[in-house]
This record gives C-alpha cells, structure tokens and sequence, in this order.
C-alpha cells in the first residue's frame, strides 16, 4: 500500500441531550470543542462540529482507527443520544485538513440564536444526506475563517 | 542490586544467644551437638526468606533471601511495620500471641509481587517470619477469575461474588443482559469482528458500571452486571435504560457500521429471592421476556414469569410427543373465488389435539414450537400431509400451506417441498406456500434465493397477514407474490372506521395493478363480504364464507359444488 491511503470520513448527527440553560449548554460545548481538539490533534483526527437547539452535527476525518476510537469515544457520551450515522467512507482528501475540530455556530449564551443558526446554515440534520452536512459545516467553516 | 544480594544480613541477634531459641530440628541430640554459629549461618543462607522479630515487634534479624525478596535495607531494630513501609510493602501481619501462636498474611511487594507471610510464636514471646512469593499462583488465580476476551470477570467469579454478598446479607441488583442481532455480525463480518464487538460492548458497560459493581461476561454475547447496595426501581431504571441506549449506539469497526441492541432482565435481592441460582435464573427469565417483547428492552423479574415459564416448558415437553402420538391434525377452509363464486382452494390449518390438553391454541403452541426448533418437523409434516390430501380431492384446487419464518433458517427447504410434491403426486401449481413478512425480515437476500428456488418449481406463494408488518412494498418489487391475503383485523375494521376501508381499498388497488390476487381474510358477516367486494378484494376466506373443517367434509364440499350462498348456509354464523 502507498503511503497516502485513503482517509476515513464519518458523519453524525444527534440529539443534543445537555441538561440546563444557555450557560450550561456554552460550557458543555467548550468542554467537548476543548476536549475533541487536544484529542483529535494527537490521534491526526480533524473535522468540524456544528451545534442548535436540538442537535449536534459532526464530521471526523483521518486514519480508520482514529476515527473509530474518536467515535466510539464520542459514543459513550451522555450529553447526546439518538445518533444517526449519515456516512462512513473512505475519501482521498480531508474536508477539514486545517481544523482539529472546526465549531460552527453561535455559542447560545452570546444570542438567542438557535433559530437564525438554523436558517442561516439550513441546518436541519434529520433532512440532511451526508453530503448536505458536510457541504454545510465547510462552507460554515469557511465562512468563519474569512 | 547485586550488592543487595552479596551483603549479610543486616544485623543479627548479638544480645540474645541463638541457642535460646528452639531449633527446628528433629533430632534433640544432632541439635546439642552443632555450634549456634552454624545455625546462625545456615540461617543466614537459607533460600527460604525469613525474618525475626522480638516480643516486642521489631525485627532482630533478616536473611539474605529476604533481603532479596523485599527489595531493600532497614535499620537495626525496626519495627516490622516500619520495615514494611519503608520497603514500600502493602498490607501488614499482626503478629502471633498466646491465643493464636500461628498468623497469616499476603503482602504486595513494591514491584507488584503476591508474597505470603507465615508467623510463627517463638518461645521468648517473638515471632519466625517465613515468606513465600506467590506472584504466579495468583496470576494465575486473576487468570482463572477473568474473561480473556474481555478482561471482564468470568461467570465463576460472578457467582462466588454474588454468594459472598448473599450468604452476608447484602441486598443487591443483578442484570442479565445480551446482545440482539450478535449472531447476524458474526455469521456475516466474521468472529474477529465479533470478538471486537463484544470488547467494545464490555468497554461501553464499564463506562456505566460504578464503583464497586461487578462486570462480567458469562460467554458468547452474554454480559452480568452485579450491582451491590439497596436501590430503588426508579434507580435501576435509570441505568437500565443507559444500558439500552449505550450499547445499542452505532459501532464504527474495522471500516464496518455495525447496528446491534442489548436486551436486559433485571432482579434484585432481597426482593426476588437471596439464593444464587434463583437470583441468576430470576435474571434469565426476565431478560427473555424483554427479548420476547421486541428486544432493546428491559424487564424486571415478575414471579409469574417463573409459572409461566414451567406452563411452557411442560407445553414443550408434550409437544416433542405430539408428532410421534400422531396428536397433529389439519382442517381446511375453503377460499372463495369473489367472481365465479367458487371454491378454489383450502387452507391448511394445523390442530394439536392432546389427550389431556384439548384443542391447544396454535398461539400458545406455535412459538414454541419455533422457539425449539420443533417448527422444522412439524411444519414439514403438515406440509407433506396437506399434499397428500389434496390429491384426494375431487378437483385441482389449490392447498395452502404456511411456512414459519424458521422453516427459512433451512437451506434444504426447496428439498423438503419438491419431495412432499413427488410423493404425494400434487401438481406443484396446487401448492400454495404461505409466508409472513417476518420471514423477510432477516437474511432477506436468502429468503428471497429460497422463495426463487420454490418460484421455479412451480409452487405459488402468497404473502400472509399483509398489512400487519412492516408491509414493505420493496418485497412486492423484490418477488412476484401471487397473492396478497389481507389481515383480518382490517376486514373486522371495516365497519367502524374509515382508515381500514381504505387500506383494503388500496391493497386491492394495489394487487389488481400488481397482477396480484388479493384475499381478504376474516370475513364473519354479509356486510363484510359485500364491503371487501366492493373494494376490489379477488378472493375471501373466513368463517362467513366457511369455517375451518375437516378433511372429509372437505372433500365432501367438492363433491357437490354449491355457491357461496349455500356454503354459508351450511357452514356460515
């Protein structure tokens, strides 16, 4: 096998299960942003995570097995549930080759905004492909580094 | 630490003559004959790691052996105590008196080794400490206790936990717990994955597992959890319920998505018993009820669950019976053509009747029949009798015949059903194989080979009970039904709600556009019958159109053809 094989792509989204109000939901979103990039910076992990009210939506990229150790990490936490798989592929290209854990979408204690990220990025996972999902956090993501 | 190993003991008892102490030879007068000093020395070099210590506590002498041993110096005249802490040693040995003049004790050395420590009294009130590394015996004991896949403990282990807490008194919680779908992912990903499956599921319980519970893995997909303490329902719930969740979360392994679910029996002692194997049987019984409930659920034990358990086990027992005592029987009911009016089939309706039972219900019988595999005989054999009787018939009407899903689980059984046709001589368009939606459900690529194989010999196949599953119209796509049979709870539906109308409406809609023929089952009256007619329905089969019956009267309705109004005279409510 060569040198640059495949990356693996995975992309989730769930129900976002933090308990309390915006300030516990802005702590608990840095506490994974914070946690997701030191990790995912050791194990070659990148990827973007966006946030609303209801939902989490996730994309990690890198080698398999970091990926599956970072899902299967990412599993095991309590503060989402209803996880639904949207891809789990191999790609020849990174998304994210910049971001350990790219964050787009406003923090909820800075706006009432929940809805305006919704419309703004058309977020609504459930009626999402993988390819929406990811076309939509890069974009975000991008729009964010300007 | 060679140095360690080549110094002398440390200090040896220079104020205390050594023929004070009692020399543990056998023979009194070979011990009047040798010199203290010689003792001292062999003592010195025994390869048995001994230490000294006076009435008082502290240690008068070391050997080389267990200076060795221990890793480390002390000072002279140290109590043991000390000795141990500054060597870095685990645990301590209280040491032995009047009252128990022999003391045991197992250390941790500092480098993890098991050492045990055996204390003798000695006459001037001091002690003989002998010790003895037990490292791999008890790596091998740690070895014996665990599960090799998982590192979870094992099933004996569990058991002599759960004994200690009971036998003690302890109330406490046991759940029972296993994988659905787990065989599917090992027939089809193969055991290596499977056996990473089961690791990462033990690594998931160990993540809701709290101090002090015990995790265990019984063997294959099955898991124990031993939760010590006093909790409420509401409690166990709680974590019953993060059980489900969590080890029903998507696995992402070796580049494969994997998609399994955890079903949990849950009984807790005091309540439910405070014996081992009731407790362990109580778990069992009711993580099968949750299994049979729909899995992904849990169950706490009922006490009936244990009746009804026996109830089935005896209706087991007499089922095993029921083929060799000939206690099977089949009725037929008649299948009426809605345009001419005719009869053009039976249903093969199977009938236990046993000698002391009755007429046992085939709800009661019929899941456990496919829970123990029994379904494979049984179903061949109402399969090869049905075949066998319509040959008798006066006209080349069709037999239906319903498979189980089970009966698919066997690959032979496009054998089984070509060789019911050859012996019994029925043409093969006559036979019709019933099957339900659940026998798609799993393995659909193999069930549908199978339903080919049946397809090409000629025999019809029909969808049974279409409505009430997830009826997928993919399977109408995937294999060309020759008919669809429309639950009866629609039929009973029709009169009191519109919604069922219109699904008997839109299923005949459905089968006419399909090219398939469409029965209505469960027609009990004349409103019934004009109102499927009047939505399109083909065909109709139900007590108003005729009761299930026997054989000869079959036969006999064959005989003398009459029309449907005549039927329901004879036959109907």
């Amino acid at each position: 096998m060569s040198a640059a094989a495949p990356f693996q792509r995975l992309v989730y989204y769930s129900r976002n299960e933090v308990d309390g109000d915006a300030d516990a939901l802005d702590a608990a979103i840095d506490e994974i942003l914070s946690l997701s990039q030191r990790n995912n910076a050791q194990a070659d992990v990148t990827g973007a995570l966006l946030f609303n009210t209801g939902c989490f939506g996730q994309v990690l990229e890198g080698p398999r097995r970091a990926v599956e150790a970072t899902f299967e990490r990412i599993q095991r936490d309590p503060r989402h549930s209803d996880v639904t798989l949207l891809a789990f592929e191999t790609t020849d290209a990174r998304a994210f080759p910049n971001w350990s854990m790219a964050y787009v979408g406003a923090k909820p204690a800075q706006a009432v905004r929940y809805n305006e990220i919704a419309a703004s990025s058309g977020f609504d996972p459930s009626r999402m492909t993988a390819n929406r999902l990811l076309e939509t956090l890069h974009g975000l993501a991008m729009e964010k580094e300007a | 630490m060679g140095k360690d190993f080549a110094q002398p003991p440390h200090f040896t008892p220079k104020d205390r003559p050594l023929s004070a102490h009692p020399l543990p030879l056998s023979e009194p007068a070979q011990a009047a004959s040798a010199e203290p000093e010689a003792y001292l020395a062999a003592l010195v070099e025994l390869a048995t790691p001994v230490l000294l210590a006076d009435a008082g506590g502290r240690v008068s002498f070391v050997n080389r052996a267990a200076t060795a041993l221990l890793g480390c110096t002390a000072a002279p005249a140290i109590a043991l105590d000390a000795l141990f802490a500054s060597c870095g040693v685990g645990g301590r040995i209280a040491l032995p008196d009047g009252s128990a003049p022999q003391r045991f004790a197992q250390l941790k050395l500092s480098d993890g080794r098991a050492v045990n420590v055996e204390a003798r009294l000695l006459p001037d009130g001091g002690a003989a400490l002998t010790l003895t590394d037990v490292s791999a015996f008890v790596r091998e004991a740690e070895r014996a206790r665990r599960d090799p896949l998982t590192g979870l403990v094992n099933r004996v282990t569990l058991h002599a936990t759960l004994g200690r807490l009971l036998q003690a008194g302890k109330p406490l919680t046991l759940m029972a717990l296993d994988l659905d779908r787990f065989k599917s992912v090992n027939d089809t990903l193969g055991h290596p994955i499977g056996d990473t499956l089961l690791r990462k599921v033990a690594e998931r319980l160990g993540t809701v597992a709290e101090d002090g519970d015990v995790v265990a893995r019984l063997g294959g997909d099955e898991f124990t959890i031993l939760k010590p303490g006093s909790f409420t329902r509401e409690q166990i719930e709680i974590i019953a319920k993060r059980i489900v969740d969590l080890v029903g979360r998507t696995y992402a392994l070796e580049g494969h998505m994997i998609h399994i679910g955890a079903s949990v029996g849950i009984t807790q002692a005091p309540h439910d018993g405070s014996d081992n194997d009731v407790l362990m049987k109580n778990a069992d019984l009711a993580l099968y009820r949750s299994k049979a409930e729909g899995r992904g659920r849990y169950r706490f034990f009922e006490q009936k669950m244990d009746e009804q358990m026996q109830a089935r086990r005896a209706i087991e027992l007499d089922l095993r019976q029921a083929l060799a005592l000939q206690e099977f029987e089949l009725a037929y009911q008649p299948q009426v053509d809605l345009a001419t009016q005719e009869v053009v089939g039976f249903e093969a309706l199977l009938r236990w009747r046993h000698a002391t039972r009755g007429l046992v219900s085939p709800l009661e019988f019929i899941p456990v029949a496919e829970e123990t595999g029994l379904i494979g005989a049984i179903g061949e054999w109402v399969l090869r009798t049905a075949c066998r009787d319509a040959v008798q018939w006066p006209e080349a009407i069709t037999v239906g015949v319903n498979l189980s899903p089970l009966q698919f689980r066997n690959p032979s059984l496009a054998q089984t059903v070509m060789s019911a046709l050859a012996s019994s001589g029925l043409a093969a368009e006559r036979l019709e194989l019933e099957i339900t939606e659940n026998a798609l459900l799993e393995d659909t690529d193999t069930v549908l080979v199978l339903l080919k194989q049946l397809r090409d010999l000629g025999v019809r196949v029909s969808m049974d009970d279409f409505g009430t599953g997830y009826s997928s119209l993919a399977y109408l796509q995937k294999f060309p039904f020759d008919r669809l049979k429309i639950d009866q709870s629609f039929v009973r539906g029709m009169g009191a709600n519109p919604e069922a109308s219109a699904i008997v409406r839109a299923v005949a809609a459905l089968g006419a556009s399909l090219g398939i023929k469409t029965t209505a089952e469960g027609v009990e009256t004349e409103e019934q019958l004009a109102a499927i007619r009047n939505e399109g329905c083909t065909h109709v089969q139900g007590y108003f159109t005729g009761r299930p019956m026997a054989l000869a009267d079959a036969r006999a309705l064959l005989v003398q053809p009459r029309k449907v109004a005549a039927i329901v005279e004879e036959h109907g409510l």
